[in-house]
């Protein structure tokens, strides 16, 4: 039986630059190799689970568990498949990079705690690896760490993520407080058996949503998604993709315990349609090309959010597969504009077009995926979205299928703006990558064009094609409509925005995100600091005041004493023995 | 297996080595160069660091009764005995005190002013830190504990920094202040139980009435409560901090501030359990109080010595929390809590010591970009996100598992006041995120007016980071493994936790 | 409260009005101090030697890489042997993707004579019959070029430069090996010196013409012919010290490319990211590409200079950042030769027209320089 685990892909330290870059590819590609041999066990005979003690006090047993099962198994592949792509992008992308083996040391820890969280069968130990990808995120958001807005960018990460963690450990003591037991098939037996209080329930819903809320970049803790744009762009690809699928797959795993809060269901559903409407709407309007696909990042996982509410696991994990290749094709894609024209602002480029064919070819092929284009990954997951929610609500189809026009639109927006038109001064002069970068994107293409055929082997041809032609032709339709659409509206090169003041309004609206970071700014920070503010001044003022008033009192009392120091020692005995008299007597009085 | 002589000798032993050593010191020629004196008391805190550790051997985790009993009588007319004796409370504090004191004897380089006296005042406080856990007399107890009050005095007001005088009065006062509550209390227990009997006895104010028992342990309370410290008590901890040398705060913040919940757990959990169960609530409140103050603080210091001195404010709170509860898992983690505290603000002092050493300052608004590899502290700053992230209370390292289980034990007795701390753990990685920011990423800047050209600083040798990374293992071993300490200590916990009738 | 060292009064830059007077006077713009000389010849001379490396490199890629689109062992100009590919694998090599980074500098920002001979109708020829002669053999590249066909003659574009950039760097190399020859000799004492001496090699080298040839499947087709006329002052070196002197590419450590930050100016020519703008202090950080030219510059760190560093800034441990800042001030010598070499008339001329014609010369460079780390020059 395969006992060991894929994972600790590599931390080394900064010995010597290259090498560890090299080791830790090596290591990837062994865990990918291992997890596809494990695949094809599991596929055969059955899901596996494995423990180990950890630590047991009392009545608290935490023990190291992993579910080998197919689900999770199919994840661990795509991750280390991605990550490895990523590692091989980055030895293109980064080949001026200096601090190396930091990176990789990050990527590596990063991969680590990922498929970590992806394979466990713990609550606490899922927790336990989110917290760790929090702070991966964190140094990896942070690598370039002289730049500016890089400092603010890690610190926002960090500390979204830190909120919805803390909310969700709150869940995590709930839990292991009334169930005693940690692993998910104790904690779905317990949910199944025992009733809490309504305000119990959904404060524990509330918690368990938290955390893959933070991770999950949904909205309202969207913003460091966009923030986070300011790392290396294949850490971006990581973090687009496979970041957001585990923080989904941790939710995935705690729904049939949220299944017995209805508040925390219709939370998820709110806040997945926000997400989702909203940030492809925002995404309309960006003009740094990272953020355009950050935002569809987090309609996409709105989606996904509202397909866990609605109890369809089959659909978020069609749905997160298939982004998550889509999505990484395409941030590699705008990573290999980046490192040609130096530039990520998508008025100041055009005409890449016919001059990139690896990067355009990507472009269009992860845009194809991502969208429900016929008949790749993405349609597959999009048709049976439709077909299922036709029969369970119909305002969320309507929502699955706004936002794949509103990504359709925004997709074509950016790849007239990029790859059409005439060149700009910073596009003119701009050849194609070099092989590190290329060689992942063509691959990755051939995945994402093979997608179809792979989801058909883990699942029956049937099961897939289970979808009325009207399905199908709603999602191409809303398809096209976002193609026409973009292929329609008027580019402009400027910055300039409408001199209608309504439609300027709702621009700005869009292009500052709901200003978001101002919201916070207003609220939490200042709410934060004005607390902390008052925390400080109340120390040196008013504690440290009664402090030094007492002390003056004394300092008084010694001088006025001083007075009477006869300098006879009998005065002196007396003093204490009538001081220890009265004291006494004061004591006794008291307790009789 | 152990020879029974041994056997007998080994706690005493805790206590003759640093005593002795520090008489030693003392009586050693003048002549002597600073770093004689100071390898001198280092080879003497090694051999109590080995024979702290040999106490592992003979000592029986599973047992929750007191082990390794030695006592003798001594001034018996007032009940002073001489009685020690070691269990899994005390065991791990013992430990840490010997790994923290030489760590700070380590740390002490180029002390060239009374070299002699400085390590002699430092391996006092070791040994007496050592009686007061080992004691099991209450005067026994307060003698040491008054011990330890004039060296840690000196050794602010001597070795600290410009404003060390006002500081060290302030602690000497306070701490003499929270002295004289605890021996009023003892007393007081004595003159009421009508015996003059001082051995540790758990049921010994199951003889007195109610209204005593709050008195008496409002009083101890109030002391242990400005020793942990606890809000509103806590003011001289700041001060003292700033002040005191980097050694001298790793000691203070380390093992000094155990003392106060040792006590807390000893004394007032164990000694009045009836009391200490009504007045539970008001104490979790407390205790969230006090960490939402000293996160909440912490923010707003830009003195980046101030900050961690409030972080250590706000997580002895947790100690409080889960002592309030007393479930078995509670005080655990509150065990738990006081070792990972004592290691990760050790290693934070070290490392805030080593900037202000190489840069002259500790001013948040001025430091920037000492992350740079060439001409900064790369491998302080590393090591700094290290002990940060730890104190936040990341998996993988102490904070995280000592958090959890006083979360996880005290949330059902009370939800509130778990959740409020468990804002304020999330609070620490705001204001330590701050430190880490303005400090070590950016561009590299040291002081004011120097932008295009900063200084040169004195590179940082290796050997110089040893303590600080010796620590940081120590952190990240029990945060991976946590067994180590946990069997060491169940049964202890366990029998104090069902004393208070188990609040479970 | 918590601070005890008191801070240092900035130093006195050199304004324009000191500069345009270095320049029209012969004295060198880098103050000329004993140290300066030994900073700046011996970086030079560990430079010569780097960029020997690079241009050896950089000219072989331009013979043999042409629309390769797998060009691994393009750094292996050499030879390929186990011993070499073992030491490339460990890192222990020089960095050759530094010299990609300044060809990709001088082919994206692209001015003067080379990059308008580049959109030229006889250069579209030329590609054309490559591609056309290379598609026979290459079915991929055929369809390739159908789909898209902007790609080969880009690719055949960007290989034109690296190899023009490998001829520059052979005349720099020789230049400053020569250097350190004749300052070893003691023909050179003096900063001055060093930039007479830099003068009068590029003056002398100005019209080398830069033509480039190149094996197409057994036929041999001039890329760059010689009727183009293109030269070696005009057509590369000055496009090259605009691009990586002035200009430069933003490095991702230190600048956000975040479009709505404007951090990054849309103008290319107003960029102040190259080698005489740059900030030594976070060399050796991440995201900064000089770093790797820092790197092989140690490798090959003359002992002298090494003595030297070791007495300044924190010894061994900051030598990097050292070489950063004595490389900057030879560049800024480099640029003062460039300047001294293109002066419209001698310096001691007397006619009244050519001095104006001086000044306002001196003016314009000078106005250019105002922007730069002229801490360096001090």
């Amino acid at each position: 039986m395969l006992v060991s685990l894929p994972w600790a892909a590599g931390l080394f330290r900064r010995v010597a630059h290259r090498p560890a870059a090299y080791l830790n590819i090596l290591l990837t590609l062994l865990a990918f190799v291992h997890g596809s041999l494990i695949l094809q066990e599991v596929f055969q005979s059955g899901p596996v689970d494995l423990s180990y003690p950890w630590l047991t006090v009392a009545d608290l047993e935490l023990d190291i568990s992993f579910s080998l099962s197919l689900t999770n198994l199919v994840a661990l592949e795509l991750i280390t498949g991605l990550s490895l792509f990523s590692q091989v992008y980055s030895l293109g992308y980064m080949d001026k990079e200096w601090a190396l083996a930091r990176f990789f040391a990050l990527l590596g820890f990063f991969e680590g705690a990922m498929s970590g969280v992806v394979l466990s069968d713990s609550l606490f130990q899922s927790y336990f690896l989110l917290e760790m990808l929090t702070l991966s995120t964190y140094l990896l958001v942070g690598f370039w760490y002289a730049q500016p807005l890089v400092i603010t960018a890690a610190r926002d990460a960090f500390l979204t993520k830190r909120v919805g963690d803390v909310l969700l450990l709150m869940g995590v003591v709930a839990l292991c407080s009334f169930a005693g037991g940690m692993g998910f098939n104790d904690l779905y037996a317990w949910a199944a058996t025992d009733s809490l209080s309504p305000l119990a329930a959904t404060l524990l819903g509330l918690g368990l949503i938290a955390g893959p809320m933070g991770k999950c970049a949904q909205f309202p803790m969207h913003l460091w998604l966009d923030e986070a744009m300011e790392g290396p762009n294949p850490a971006s690809i990581l973090r687009n993709s496979v970041v957001v699928t585990c923080g989904a797959i941790v939710l995935l795993k705690v729904m049939p315990i949220l299944q017995h809060s209805p508040v925390a269901l219709t939370v998820l559903l709110v806040i997945g349609s926000i997400s989702a409407i909203g940030g492809s709407l925002v995404a309309l309007a960006q003009v740094d090309i990272k953020r355009t696909l950050s935002y569809s990042t987090t309609a996409h996982l709105g989606l996904v959010f509202i397909a866990i509410a609605l109890q369809i696991p089959v659909l978020a994990l069609l749905l997160l597969f298939s982004h998550a290749v889509s999505k990484a094709l395409l941030s590699m894609s705008i990573g290999g504009v980046i490192a040609a024209t130096n530039c990520q602002d998508i008025t100041e480029l055009g005409g890449l077009g016919s001059r990139m064919p690896a990067t355009t070819t990507s472009f269009i092929i992860g845009g194809a995926g991502l969208v429900a284009f016929l008949p790749l990954g993405g349609f597959l997951a999009f048709a049976q979205s439709i077909e299922l929610l036709s029969v369970r609500s119909i305002p969320f189809m309507a929502v699955f299928l706004i936002t794949n026009a509103l990504t359709a639109l925004g997709l074509v927006r950016v790849f007239r703006h990029v790859f059409l038109g005439d060149a700009l001064i910073k596009s003119r002069r701009a050849a194609e990558v070099n092989w590190q970068m290329a060689l992942p994107m063509v691959a990755l293409s051939v995945v994402v064009l093979l997608t179809p055929v792979l989801l058909v082997r883990l699942e029956s041809l049937d099961g897939l094609l289970a979808f009325p032609l009207w399905a199908a032709g709603l999602v191409v339709g809303s398809g096209l409509i976002g193609l026409l659409a973009g292929a329609l509206i008027p580019l402009s090169k400027a910055w300039s925005r409408s001199l209608n003041p309504v439609l300027r309004w709702f621009q700005d609206l869009l292009a500052y995100d709901f200003y978001t970071e101002r919201f916070y700014r207003l609220t939490i920070v200042n709410v934060v600091g004005a607390f902390s503010r008052l925390a400080a001044w109340f120390d040196r003022n008013v504690v440290d005041g009664v402090l030094h008033g007492v002390a003056r009192l004394s300092l008084q009392s010694a001088e006025g004493l001083k007075l009477s120091v006869s300098g006879q020692s009998q005065s002196y005995v007396l003093t204490v023995l009538v001081a220890i008299v009265l004291f006494l007597t004061a004591v006794s009085w008291f307790l009789t | 297996m152990v020879p029974h002589l041994v056997d007998l000798m080994l706690l005493s032993l805790l206590l003759l080595i640093p005593f002795s050593g520090a008489l030693g010191l003392l009586l050693w020629p003048t002549t002597q160069s600073s770093e004689r004196i100071r390898i001198g008391a280092i080879v003497i805190l090694a051999v109590q660091c080995v024979a702290s550790f040999a106490l592992l051997l003979p000592f029986d985790p599973t047992d929750a009764a007191l082990q390794l009993v030695e006592q003798a009588r001594w001034v018996h007319s007032i009940g002073l005995d001489y009685a020690l004796a070691v269990d899994g409370l005390s065991l791990p504090l013992v430990l840490m005190n010997a790994v923290l004191c030489l760590v700070a004897a380590v740390a002490s380089r180029s002390i060239d002013n009374r070299p002699r006296i400085y390590f002699a005042l430092l391996l006092v406080i070791s040994g007496a830190v050592n009686g007061a856990f080992l004691s099991q007399n209450l005067l026994l107890f307060f003698l040491f504990y008054e011990l330890e009050l004039i060296p840690l005095w000196l050794l602010i007001a001597v070795w600290g920094g410009a404003n060390r005088s006002y500081a060290a009065t302030k602690f000497l006062i306070v701490t003499a202040v929270s002295g004289m509550l605890i021996l009023g209390a003892f007393l007081g227990l004595a003159f009421v139980t009508g015996t003059m009997d001082f051995s540790l006895r758990p049921i010994l104010s199951g003889e007195l009435g109610l209204k005593a028992q709050f008195l008496l342990m409002g009083a101890l309370l109030i002391g242990f409560g400005i020793k942990i410290p606890l809000f509103p008590f806590h003011t001289w901890l700041p001060d003292a901090h700033t002040e005191a040398s980097t050694p001298v705060s790793v000691l203070l913040a380390g093992v000094l501030l155990k003392l106060g919940t040792y006590g807390l757990l000893r004394f007032c959990l164990g000694l009045f359990p009836e009391a200490w169960q009504l007045a539970a609530p008001w104490l979790a409140a407390w205790a969230a109080i006090s960490v939402l103050y000293g996160s909440l603080a912490a923010i707003a210091q830009t003195d980046m010595k101030r900050m961690v001195a409030y972080s250590s404010v706000g997580h002895m709170g947790y100690v409080l929390l889960a002592a309030a509860a007393a479930t078995p898992l509670g005080l655990m983690g509150a065990l738990f809590q006081m070792i990972s505290h004592g290691l990760i603000s050790g290693v934070l002092f070290l490392l805030v010591g080593v900037v202000y050493a190489r840069t002259g300052t500790r001013d948040l608004n001025v430091l920037r970009g000492l992350l740079n590899p060439e001409r900064g502290l790369p491998l302080t700053g590393s090591l700094m996100i290290i002990g940060v992230m730890a104190s936040a209370g990341i998996p993988g390292m102490a904070g995280f598992i000592s958090e959890f289980l006083i979360f996880r034990g005290s949330l059902q007795p009370f939800p509130v006041a778990t959740l409020l701390s468990m804002v304020g753990s999330g609070l620490t990685a705001v204001y330590f995120l701050l430190l880490v920011n303005r400090a070590f990423f950016g561009r590299l800047a040291i002081a004011p007016g120097e932008v295009a050209n900063p200084r040169i600083l004195d590179p940082v040798a290796l050997r110089e980071q040893v303590p600080a990374i010796a620590l940081s293992l120590g952190v990240l071993a029990l945060g991976l493994a946590p067994e180590l300490l946990s069997n060491l200590s169940e049964a202890a916990t366990t029998g104090l936790s069902q004393l208070s009738g188990g609040l479970s | 409260m918590t601070t005890t060292m008191k801070p240092i009064t900035p130093p006195v830059l050199p304004d324009q009005e000191e500069l345009i007077k270095r320049l029209l006077s012969d004295t060198p713009l880098l103050a000329d101090t004993q140290d300066h000389l030994v900073q700046v010849v011996n970086v030079l001379e560990t430079y010569g030697i780097v960029l020997d490396a690079y241009s050896k490199n950089l000219v072989d890629q331009g013979e043999k890489q042409l629309l390769n689109p797998f060009p691994i062992f393009r750094f292996f100009h050499e030879g390929l042997t186990p011993k070499r590919l073992w030491d490339h694998l460990l890192g222990d090599r020089i960095n050759f993707e530094y010299a990609e980074y300044c060809q990709k500098a001088m082919f994206w920002h692209g001015t003067g004579g080379l990059d308008a001979y580049l959109d030229s109708e006889p250069f579209q020829d030329v590609c054309q019959r490559i591609i056309q002669r290379k598609a026979q053999r290459d079915p991929l590249l055929a369809l390739t070029n159908k789909l898209y066909p902007g790609f080969a003659p880009e690719s055949i574009r960007s290989l034109t430069t690296i190899y023009c950039l490998g001829l520059f760097w052979r005349v720099m190399s020789d230049l400053f090996v020569d250097l350190a020859r004749r300052y070893a000799i003691k023909e050179v004492t003096c900063v001055n010196d060093v930039v007479h001496h830099i003068r009068d090699g590029l003056v002398a080298a100005a019209a080398n013409p830069i033509t480039y040839e190149v094996d197409v499947a057994g036929e041999k087709i001039w890329v760059l012919p010689p009727e183009a006329g293109l030269t070696f002052l005009v057509d590369v070196a000055v496009p090259y010290v605009e691009a990586v002197f002035f200009r430069g590419m933003p490095f991702l450590g230190t600048v956000s490319y975040n479009a709505q930050a404007r951090q990054i100016s849309p103008d290319i020519s107003d960029f102040k990211y190259g080698a005489l703008y740059a900030d030594p202090i976070p060399s050796m950080g991440a995201g900064i590409p000089p770093s790797l030219c820092m790197k092989d510059m140690f490798r090959h760190l003359p002992e002298e200079l090494g003595r030297w560093y070791d007495d300044h800034g924190r010894g061994q441990v900051d030598v990097h950042v050292q070489i950063c800042v004595s490389f900057q001030k030879s560049m800024f010598c480099v640029t003062n030769g460039a300047i001294a070499g293109t002066m419209p008339h001698a310096l001691d001329t007397t006619n009244a027209d050519e001095q104006a014609a001086n000044r306002a010369y001196a003016e314009a460079w000078s106005g250019r320089l105002m922007g730069c780390q002229r801490g360096a020059l001090l």
